[in-house]
């Protein structure tokens, strides 16, 4: 009987190899392992056949709901328009708050340096 | 990094409208591909929503060090994971019992009842990935569906490449258990000495 990490190591060695990512000594150790072995063999074409499933899926791209683009866009005008919106009242306020002080005299008087009166 | 991507990027960084916009038209097919090979159909629009939200509000972030898709990808990526981590009732998910044979490939012809068949098969596939831990199945899918290189799936996930090449491999592995529970018996050590 086999231990639960060394079964999974070779499955994961299998399916590394079949993928064609083992180099040099690693993939020479690969090959032994399913050559010389049916339940390895059938292994190695299971892979084969899953990661050509994978790769077929991989051409095929879903469409994208035409929702997801409006979503996107909208949320960016909204979000300019906020930032802009939110800029332009912050801006007015402080314009205010300065006429206010001014009007008010709490503005500490600008002395003069120059001119000498 | 392609040069109209960098200027709509830079653009878009600085609140351009219409570069955003030209970015999402772009780019919302590999943002919705890549979510909906993560989470599944169901969860995908949210998720393709969430990512342009944030891509929005981060692309002054982008400094252009890597492709503009790489940095896509990495939010996309990010966003999927966080999106399963909220939901983690998801990860128990249990798959089909009764899928004891492994999917032959899709044949090349017209024969419209092999291409139905071709189709119940990789929507058992995408079904068998939920089931897979969420790191694992990401780097998996950035792999053998979206094709991209080990070291730009570490830089997409933010793990050193040794990281990136166990999870694609521990992927694989647990996408087979699923798909064909018996092999985990018939892995044999025989023969290796």
């Amino acid at each position: 009987m086999i231990p639960e990490g060394e079964r999974l190591e070779i499955l994961e060695k299998i399916g590394a190899y079949t993928a064609g990512e083992l180099e040099g000594d690693e993939a020479r150790r690969a090959e032994q392992l399913i050559l010389e072995n049916e339940d390895n063999q059938r292994l190695s074409e299971a892979y084969t056949r899953m990661l050509i499933l994978l790769s077929v899926m991989g051409q095929e791209s879903p469409v994208t709901p035409d929702t997801v683009v409006d979503y996107a866009v909208q949320r960016a005008y909204y979000s300019a328009l906020m930032r802009q919106t939110e800029t332009f009242f912050s801006d007015l306020g402080r314009s205010y708050l300065d006429a206010f002080v001014y009007y008010l005299g709490l503005r500490p008087k600008q002395e003069s340096y120059g001119g000498g009166f | 990094m392609n040069t109209v991507d960098r200027d709509l990027s830079a653009r878009a960084a600085q609140g351009d409208l219409s570069a955003f916009s030209q970015l999402v038209h772009e780019y919302s097919d590999l943002v919705y591909r890549v979510a909906s090979r993560i989470l599944g159909a169901d969860d995908a629009q949210d998720a393709s929503q969430e990512v342009w939200i944030r891509v929005w509000r981060n692309i002054k972030d982008f400094e252009g060090q890597s492709a503009f898709s790489t940095w896509l990808y990495r939010i996309t990526v990010n966003t999927c994971l966080n999106a399963r981590r909220k939901d983690s009732r998801r990860e128990q998910r249990e798959t089909r019992d009764d899928f004891l044979y492994l999917p032959e490939p899709p044949g090349g012809d017209n024969d419209p009842e092999a291409a139905t068949l071709g189709r119940e098969r990789m929507s058992e596939v995408l079904k068998a990935l939920q089931g897979i831990r969420s790191e694992h199945r990401a780097a998996l899918v950035l792999r053998h569906l979206e094709g991209l290189g080990y070291a730009e799936i570490a830089e997409i996930m933010d793990v050193p490449e040794g990281t990136a090449k166990g999870w694609v491999s521990r992927g694989r592995t647990a996408l087979l258990l699923t798909l064909v529970p018996e092999t985990g018996s018939h892995a044999n050590g025989g023969g290796l000495s």
